[in-house]
């Protein structure tokens, strides 16, 4: 017993380290664990907080930038509404019901390996985790903890990131991957050689996901390879989204994503 | 008494700078710089090494905090604290039990330099292979972790001229 503690007292010094690096380590060890209530994330209120006021400072000198968005995209949107206004609608033949919630962006990173955000919405607000974030330009990523007023959001640029996408003009479906390279692109996987591509095609995610609706806008074809060798095309997407100037976003909501999981349940 | 309240503003400075501005700081995947870490290298070396630890701990857990990382920064700056009376050694003849404080003025430019690139390469490597988990981007991941601890390295060495400088007056 006193050899013990005389081993104990002669080391604490490592095994203190020991201790903490062992604590760090499961916390980052945890997060490779799908979905977990982390304790240290910018979703706190204290940290939110501060981030919050400091990002108030910064977007006052925006506004006029941010003004101009939204008027361009109301203005979209006011010819997206008068077509479908002329166009009669059958209620029951469009059952797609999808709300947005809007929310403003407090914290933004794009040039690490694993990229976040955080937006001022939160549980309160009705955000949950698992929810697709899109902006008016397109695709932003999924939320991935949500507090009383804040929640992150994994961005799309982030190596745990994998986003269902097609072909705006055909089903050829594949994944959306990113390298860590360039906040501008983004790599699509998964695509069978045969299909007939040509650079500039656009993309948009589908439903399979279960994630984001049909349709939202992701990127188009920037560049694309054939290897001989393999069986999938790699193909560089252009991302419309401006990771780098991202102010507001809506975290979509999907009122029958519960109904839906329980069916697709009964076959895994 | 005096020192402390010195150390405590030095931690704030640095922490501030740290969250509100180089983490803003986008200028490319290549270049992000931590330069919190020189609150841990300039530590008095005759503080008992636990408290470094414990203080390493913290330090690394309110980055992670404010960057969403997840524990990389705390691992890597628990790591640091362990290694400092390591790299303090390799510089000073006696481990630093003959120094007061860690400093360019008290360990002469050439000196400093080692101790500090040594310490900034360790913790930045460590954070950045955190980070990518995985070993198939063990190239990228090499040389963000060069061409950010250098870009780290230039702005230490400019506080910490500053700081001797401003101190000798």
């Amino acid at each position: 017993m006193r050899n013990l503690f005389s081993f104990l007292i002669r080391h604490h010094v490592f095994l203190l380290f020991l201790i903490m690096e062992l604590i760090a380590l499961q916390m980052v060890i945890q997060t490779h664990a799908y979905q977990h209530s982390r304790l240290s994330t910018s979703a706190h209120n204290l940290s939110g907080g501060v981030l919050k006021s400091f990002q108030n400072a910064k977007n006052y000198l925006s506004l006029k930038k941010i003004n101009n968005l939204l008027s361009e995209e109301n203005s979209s949107l006011k010819n997206k509404n008068s077509v479908l206004l002329k166009r009669k609608i059958n209620p029951s033949s469009y059952t797609s019901s999808h709300q947005y919630i809007s929310a403003k962006v407090i914290k933004n990173s794009f040039n690490k390996r694993n990229n976040y955000l955080t937006i001022n919405k939160g549980s309160i607000g009705g955000v949950k985790n698992g929810m697709g974030v899109c902006s008016a330009l397109g695709v932003v990523g999924i939320v991935r903890d949500v507090s009383p007023h804040y929640s992150t959001v994994m961005s799309l640029l982030n190596k745990k990131s994998i986003i269902s996408a097609r072909f705006s003009d055909s089903n050829h479906f594949g994944e959306l991957l990113w390298n860590g390279k360039s906040y501008e692109f983004a790599q699509l996987h998964s695509i069978e050689k045969y299909v007939p591509i040509s650079g500039g095609d656009s993309l948009v995610t589908n439903s399979f996901s279960n994630i984001f609706p049909d349709g939202i806008p992701i990127g188009s074809v920037n560049r694309f390879e054939r290897n001989e060798s393999e069986n999938f095309y790699s193909i560089e997407v252009d991302l419309h989204v401006d990771f780098s100037d991202i102010n507001y976003v809506y975290i979509i909501k999907d009122p029958q994503k519960f109904e839906r999981q329980e069916l697709e349940k009964k076959y895994e | 008494m005096n020192k402390l309240i010195g150390y405590i503003v030095r931690l704030l400075i640095l922490t501030a700078f740290q969250i509100f501005i180089l983490n803003n700081l986008q200028i490319s995947g290549y270049l992000n710089p931590y330069i919190y870490i020189l609150f841990i290298m300039l530590l008095p070396p005759k503080l008992p090494k636990p408290f470094v630890l414990i203080i390493s701990f913290g330090l690394g857990f309110i980055m992670d905090i404010f960057s969403d990382s997840y524990g990389i920064h705390t691992a890597a700056t628990v790591l640091l604290g362990y290694i400092r009376p390591k790299v303090l050694s390799l510089v000073s003849v006696k481990g630093g039990e003959d120094l007061e404080e860690i400093g360019i003025k008290h360990l002469r430019f050439g000196r400093f330099f080692t101790y500090a690139i040594t310490l900034i390469l360790i913790h930045h490597f460590s954070l950045f292979y955190l980070e990518a988990f995985r070993w198939n981007e063990f190239f990228d991941t090499l040389i963000r972790g060069f061409t950010s601890g250098l870009f780290s390295l230039l702005i230490i060495l400019c506080i910490e001229s500053i700081r001797s400088n401003s101190m000798i007056k």
